[in-house]
């Protein structure tokens, strides 16, 4: 006990907690503002109302864990891998897919996914700008190949915005 | 039930003609399936015209070979590169993944492919002898049992989590929670899609599970300066040591009969088979820290079970004409395009077609032994391109997969927005297998649950009196007083990275 | 010329530009080029040349549910011949979601040249009623081609039901009117408006059961977890032949072919109870009517093939009289569902939205 008291909060389970009582509240209070109906007619805000309840109080126990030792084994995961997050790479990852999610319907297949596969490739560790490019084209060609001619799919190369 | 079924079934299913069908049936399920991002029921829909010019019994093989192709495709792609097609092979991806990145993809693929064939080859023995039964035990199962089961399967999913047991309860919440998003199926009310029309339906799994899995590994893998290939260790072996092989008997069998039983059962069964059979795994073993981190029987089980449960789940469909699974409601669309009426006559009306498409699905898992065994060198192989050529690759493939589908762009956001939700919670030592089971197994819970008040007139007994939701929840809670043992946590704790 | 008695406002969703505003926020590096690909747009509607040499490319048919349900199986049924006629190939994409206010909301803002066309069933007219936030006006931004088929429901319960007729049934369910349960597939459902009309036409308030399509509601049907329920022949009739379930009574004007024992709602007591699952192509409302016109003449000989009307014989059902597929009849029949249809779901209460 006195180990753990003197210890400084395990920051991971904090935050982990956190998310878990802002998503429970955010679903309780979006559940109750359907109709919440009673055990015996549920209606459909009961179960997330229920569940989002339950979720706040398991966030809070991990937060109060947190403050008494935190979790073993995350601990010990924390301490042999402590890198940092790899913040602009995860952003050009994720902008590429909501780049791709935006403009395929709009813009085509071959152009978004240039696009697309060129922005994620720039994320990885060694390649640079013309790696990028050579990355896209490649993964472009190769995704026209399997899924437009081998598997038929049935999605336009060029959209709309690009006209007929 | 009796020989001469199954014996015509063999001769129609070995006139050369069907083993071709067969042979192409599973070989494009196997390629489709192995795509990231598109698991069995995707690659069944895509597939589904090219079947439609032939005769209904060539037809039928076909669609069955590129169901469990695609099963197994679908298993490569989620031991090779985390990448889950659907719920059953999340499992698998389990310790799979952590076997290739240890450089034992090899004996991994192996374990998939002979566990599988194995579990093929008593579930179609299964399925000829037992089928009629089976098919009315099913039918026993009402709401109320459902009900039961699900929860039952929620408590063994904690055991999914290597880490700390309450994050996985939050995690499996937090997945039921998401499982509410879409229109609710009792009054219409389109619950948390902030007035977005395609999310009526709801979050798709393959998104969830592409971002959950896939997105979030390829970010945690770009934390680590040196990336130059996936696997950090020297490859080790492609095939099965007589260790391995030792250390799978058991889980094999085992995942096989718990396959073949809860396969039968329309809509949760398989996937409640892959993962209760990896949980019973887990507390049978006696390092069950083992689990998650490359265990071999982690791999074993779930896919044996999984593989007896895609073929026992073909039960409901052809005794009674009732499709138990998304899969199977394809085929009875495909049924009706060549002109047989599903239903429970086509065992006495068809028994050529019958009997010849349960003896072409052991056809089929040979072929795909055959097939797959080759393969696997060729796969691990894969695993050697440059990681920065291999991981657009990956988002590209998983991308456009998902689009795929339902020319949905928000099937292509919900990938982003799971990675981003995944990578910050595996960070904070939250496991996504947990969730995902959430995800899949919330509207059931949610469905039945209210469908057993509707029926039962909001009597809260009737999940007590009726003997099998009983006996189910009386092993739920049996289940949950384990898990909680300090024994069992205190084991949890202990951890090898390294096996010896 | 058709009136339609329904106003509404202007707003028509314009998807193209609004998508292209999110990649710009989105993605700001790429503005210049998303903002080049939307200014070089083609705006334009068919022009009368294009009508000429039409079709000229592959047509796409958009269904509203999934591969293998029943309206899948239609389209794929009716597309080979129509292709055949046309001389074009016709690809049948499957684009779920939301009751198929998806799938119509697409093909509504779609390019109006006749390569986009919609399959939808009687949940087109369904749709006003149940989603009051719809992204477009079943009347006004289509224009329909012609009608295909019109699939009969049958009234089914369990097998160990009380009831032996449908006389019976409406008498035993007045009488247990709070311990009847009533399956359907969910909402907005053939089956679930089936039940409705139901309730209506007896005068009682049942207690709805509703399952995620038909296959789960008709599992636990024949698995006797639910009482009774309203379905297409297509999934019943087998059903029925094989006596796992009960059937009282089919919902159409004339009796189906592959169920000879029973009788029309009509004969049995029910006249009000006329319920079928018809289903009509679509095109976008700007589309030229040459194009429309071809179209139309394409459904009118698959229609008359002899390898549809036999599978559709399987399916316990056929193809509509060949007046109704034209745009004229399946216009009408549009309308008066509309109006049928509005005042039963209001009253009942049942909102997708």
């Amino acid at each position: 006990m006195a180990t753990a008291g003197r210890r400084r909060p395990f920051v991971p389970d904090l935050l982990a907690g956190g998310v878990f009582v802002l998503l429970g509240l955010a679903f309780a209070i979006g559940g109750a503002r359907y109709d919440v109906g009673s055990a015996l007619r549920m209606g459909p805000g009961y179960v997330p109302l229920l569940l989002g309840g339950i979720l706040t109080v398991l966030g809070l126990v991990i937060i109060a864990q947190a403050f008494l030792g935190g979790d073993q084994p995350a601990r010990e995961l924390a301490d042999q891998e402590r890198a940092p997050v790899p913040w602009w790479r995860a952003a050009l990852l994720v902008a590429g897919v909501l780049y791709f999610g935006a403009t395929v319907r709009g813009m085509g297949l071959a152009p978004t996914l240039f696009v697309m596969t060129f922005l994620v490739a720039l994320a990885g560790h060694r390649s640079g700008v013309v790696r990028a490019l050579i990355t896209a084209a490649g993964l472009t060609v190769l995704c026209l190949v399997v899924f437009v001619y081998l598997l038929q799919l049935r999605l336009p190369l060029f959209g709309t915005w690009l006209g007929r | 039930m009796d020989l001469s079924g199954l014996a015509l079934g063999l001769e129609t299913a070995l006139q050369p003609g069907n083993i071709l069908i067969c042979l192409l049936g599973v070989t494009l399920g196997t390629l489709v399936g192995v795509l990231p991002g598109i698991g069995p029921t995707a690659t069944v829909a895509l597939l589904l015209p090219i079947t439609f010019n032939f005769d209904p019994i060539a037809s039928l093989i076909m669609l069955a070979g590129i169901y469990y192709g695609a099963q197994y495709g679908g298993s490569t792609t989620a031991i090779l590169l985390n990448l889950p097609g659907e719920s059953s092979a999340a499992v698998t991806a389990l310790d799979g993944h952590q076997m290739a990145l240890q450089g034992r993809a090899g004996p991994a693929l192996a374990t998939a492919a002979l566990g599988s064939f194995f579990a093929g080859t008593v579930a179609t023995v299964v399925l000829a002898l037992f089928a009629p039964p089976l098919a009315s035990a099913a039918l026993k199962f009402g709401p109320a049992e459902y009900f039961a089961l699900v929860v039952l399967g929620l408590i063994a999913s904690i055991a999914l989590a290597s880490g700390s047991p309450i994050k996985a309860v939050a995690m499996i919440v937090l997945g039921l929670l998401l499982g509410t998003m879409g229109q609710d199926l009792n009054t219409g009310v389109p619950r948390f899609t902030f007035g977005i029309r395609e999310l009526y339906n709801g979050l798709d799994f393959v998104s969830l599970a592409v971002g959950m899995f896939g997105l979030a590994e390829i970010i945690r893998n770009l934390e680590r300066r040196q990336s130059a290939s996936l696997v950090t260790k020297k490859v080790r072996g492609l095939w099965l040591t007589r260790k391995d092989a030792r250390a799978i008997t058991w889980p094999v069998l085992r995942g096989t009969t718990m396959g073949s039983l809860l396969g039968v059962l329309p809509g949760a069964g398989h996937v409640l088979a892959a993962f209760t059979s990896y949980s019973l795994e887990k507390r049978l073993s006696r390092t069950p820290e083992r689990f998650g981190r490359g265990a071999i029987q982690g791999v074993a089980a779930p896919e044996s079970a999984n593989n007896a449960a895609a073929q026992t789940s073909f039960i409901p469909l052809l005794t009674l004409g009732l499709p138990a699974h998304p899969v199977m409601a394809l085929l009875v669309g495909a049924f009706i395009i060549q002109g047989i009426t599903p239903g429970p006559n086509v065992i006495n009306d068809e028994p050529a077609l019958f009997w010849g498409l349960i003896a072409s699905m052991w056809v089929g898992n040979l072929l795909l032994v055959m097939l797959n065994l080759p393969l696997i060198g060729l796969w691990v192989r894969m695993l050697t391109v440059p990681y920065e050529v291999l991981f657009p690759a990956i988002i590209a493939f998983a991308a456009i997969g998902c689009y795929s589908l339902g020319l949905n762009a928000w099937d292509v956001f919900a990938i982003a927005a799971s990675g981003v939700l995944g990578y910050a919670l595996i960070r904070w030592g939250c496991e996504p297998a947990p969730l995902l089971l959430g995800f899949v197994l919330g509207p059931l819970l949610e469905e039945n649950l209210r469908r057993a008040m509707i029926i039962s007139r909001g009597d809260p007994t009737v999940f007590v009196t009726r003997p099998i939701s009983a006996t189910l929840l009386l092993l739920a809670v049996a289940a949950l007083v384990v898990s909680a043992l300090p024994a069992v946590r205190r084991k949890r704790e202990v951890v090898f990275t390294e096996e010896d | 010329m058709e009136t339609t008695s329904i106003h509404h406002d202007n707003r028509r969703v314009r998807p193209r530009r609004g998508a292209c505003r999110r990649a710009v926020a989105g993605v700001a590096g790429l503005a210049a080029l998303s903002l080049a690909a939307c200014g070089g747009g083609s705006g334009g509607s068919a022009d009368s040349d294009e009508a000429v040499d039409y079709p000229d490319q592959e047509i796409t048919f958009v269904v509203p549910f999934s591969a293998g349900g029943p309206t899948d199986t239609v389209t794929r049924l009716i597309a080979e011949p129509m292709s055949k006629e046309l001389g074009q190939q016709i690809v049948v994409q499957n684009v779920e979601g939301a009751g198929g206010t998806v799938a119509a909301g697409q093909v509504a803002t779609a390019e109006s040249d006749g390569y986009t066309v919609l399959i939808h069933h009687i949940g087109m007219s369904t749709a006003p009623a149940l989603y009051p936030d719809l992204p477009y006006k079943p009347l006004e931004d289509f224009k329909p081609v012609g009608l295909i088929t019109d699939v009969p429901m049958t009234i089914v319960a369990r097998k160990d039901f009380e009831p032996e007729t449908l006389e019976d049934l409406i008498a035993y369910v007045k009488e247990n009117a709070d311990s009847v349960t009533l399956a359907n597939a969910g909402i907005g459902a053939a089956s679930q408006l089936c039940g409705l009309l139901i309730e209506q036409a007896v005068g009682v308030d049942l207690t709805e059961v509703p399952y995620d399509g038909t296959g789960p509601a008709l599992t636990d049907l024949v698995g006797g977890q639910v009482d009774f329920m309203c379905d297409q022949t297509t999934n019943t009739a087998s059903q029925i032949q094989a006596e796992k379930i009960k059937g009282y009574a089919v919902t159409t004007p004339e009796p189906v072919e592959a169920l000879p024992d029973l009788p029309t709602t009509a004969e049995a007591g029910l006249p009000d109870v006329e319920v079928g699952v018809w289903h009509g192509l679509y095109v976008p409302a700007d589309t030229p009517d040459a194009v429309v016109e071809k179209l139309t003449e394409a459904l009118a000989v698959a229609l008359e093939d002899q390898n549809v009307i036999d599978k559709m014989a399987d399916l316990g059902t056929a193809p509509v009289p060949p007046e109704d597929v034209t745009p004229e009849a399946h216009t009408s029949k549009l309308e008066e569902q509309i109006d049928l249809w509005t005042p039963i779901i209001e009253d009942a209460g049942v909102t997708g939205t």
